[in-house]
């Protein structure tokens, strides 16, 4: 087994990622063979954008 | 030699991606790139003519003293919100001259109808327009919008503000940006703004143009159709799969086409709405039969259809 420290970036991604899936519900993607971090998945699902779209408030 | 809208949508993509700040490693196309705050909105050429153009048109019309606005519809890019279609508010919108409520129902049929091609696509805020000359969004403004952005991805929308109160310029017929967050044409301007959930009041976004498409212009001459339709057409979006819109050629004008999949044997259900004509047939292998049905409510006359077809 393989172990070696991510870089500044990989840091950063990873962090931020683990941020989204935190707040915002964004899925965390791995690798399926390396199990490693891929991202996150950036189609957002129907129903929460037309619900958005739906529920714009009334402006002045 | 024509483009698909999937290489067209890919091309501003990557555009918006090579002004994104360098320094972040390349990441697959499935693959969304960390986002933080938006630090600047991407509006497209053809966009930003609709918004001009349509804020002019409106300010012409009989209810040009009301307020007039479009939600705004696009993909998230680094630190950009990049702008690609804009929704308007419609001729059901509920307006005076110190408000307006877009015609809801009908922008989020819109809405499915452009994510038939990009599931990337998402609001991304809205604009509207002040009679007067705040070029701000206003304390009822915040109030509605604070609480509406906690349901976007990343808790964060774009606001833009139309006024009609541009001092002359000589340069007619070339916009000009006398802020960064600030565009103005003729005596129009749009002043732009972000806004998260949990900020106090809005801030100022600086605002860019880059070449390419408003996604959803080519929805404008079937938007009354939609805006008949939009609650019969979106329940049957969420009860039946493979429900598909689109504009189509009808007889007079552009009509809405709805098509509905059958299962297994390659026959589909398609209804044609052009004003206040509404057209059902059956597409089959051989061809496509026209069905001597007469019900305005599309989803009734879709289910119909199918009661029919399957006592067969």
């Amino acid at each position: 087994m393989d172990f070696r420290p991510l870089t500044e970036t990989e840091r950063k991604h990873l962090i931020t990622a683990l941020r989204g899936n935190a707040q915002d519900g964004l899925a965390v993607l791995m690798d399926r063979q390396t199990t490693s971090f891929l991202g996150t998945a950036e189609e957002v699902p129907d129903e929460e954008v037309i619900n958005a779209i739906r529920s714009v408030p009334c402006h002045y | 030699m024509a483009i698909r809208f999937r290489e067209l949508l890919w091309e501003l993509i990557q555009a918006a991606r090579r002004r994104a700040p360098k320094g972040v490693e390349p990441k697959p196309d499935s693959v969304a790139t960390p986002q933080g705050p938006i630090q600047r909105v991407l509006l497209t050429d053809t966009v930003s003519r609709t918004l001009f153009g349509e804020y002019a048109a409106h300010r012409k019309s009989p209810r040009g003293t009301e307020e007039i606005g479009w939600d705004l519809i696009g993909v998230r890019q680094g630190d950009a919100a990049v702008v690609l279609a804009t929704l308007p508010a419609g001729e059901g919108r509920d307006s005076s001259s110190a408000h307006v409520m877009f015609n809801r129902a009908a922008q989020g049929v819109a809405g499915r109808i452009l994510r038939q091609e990009s599931r990337k696509l998402r609001i991304l805020g809205v604009a509207h327009t002040h009679p007067g000359s705040l070029r701000h969004p206003s304390s009822n403004d915040y109030r509605g919008d604070v609480d509406w952005v906690a349901y976007l991805r990343g808790a964060e929308g774009v606001f833009g503000i139309g006024t009609a109160d541009a001092a002359p310029n000589p340069d007619a017929g070339i916009s000009w940006q006398p802020a960064p967050n600030v565009q103005c044409l003729g005596e129009l301007c749009l002043s732009w703004y972000a806004l998260g959930a949990k900020d106090r009041n809005y801030r100022p976004l600086p605002v860019e143009l880059t070449i390419g498409p408003d996604l959803a212009l080519t929805l404008r001459p079937v938007w009354g159709e939609l805006e008949s339709h939009a609650e019969r057409l979106d329940r049957l979006a969420r009860q039946l799969n493979g429900v598909r819109l689109e504009v189509a050629p009808g007889h007079q004008k552009s009509a809405l086409a709805v098509t509905v999949p059958l299962p297994d044997d390659g026959r589909a259900i398609r209804i044609e709405l052009e004003g206040k004509v509404v057209r059902y047939r059956l597409l089959t292998p051989d061809g496509a039969l026209a069905a001597d049905l007469r019900e305005d409510r599309v989803d009734v006359g879709v289910f119909l259809m199918l009661s029919e077809l399957a006592a067969r």
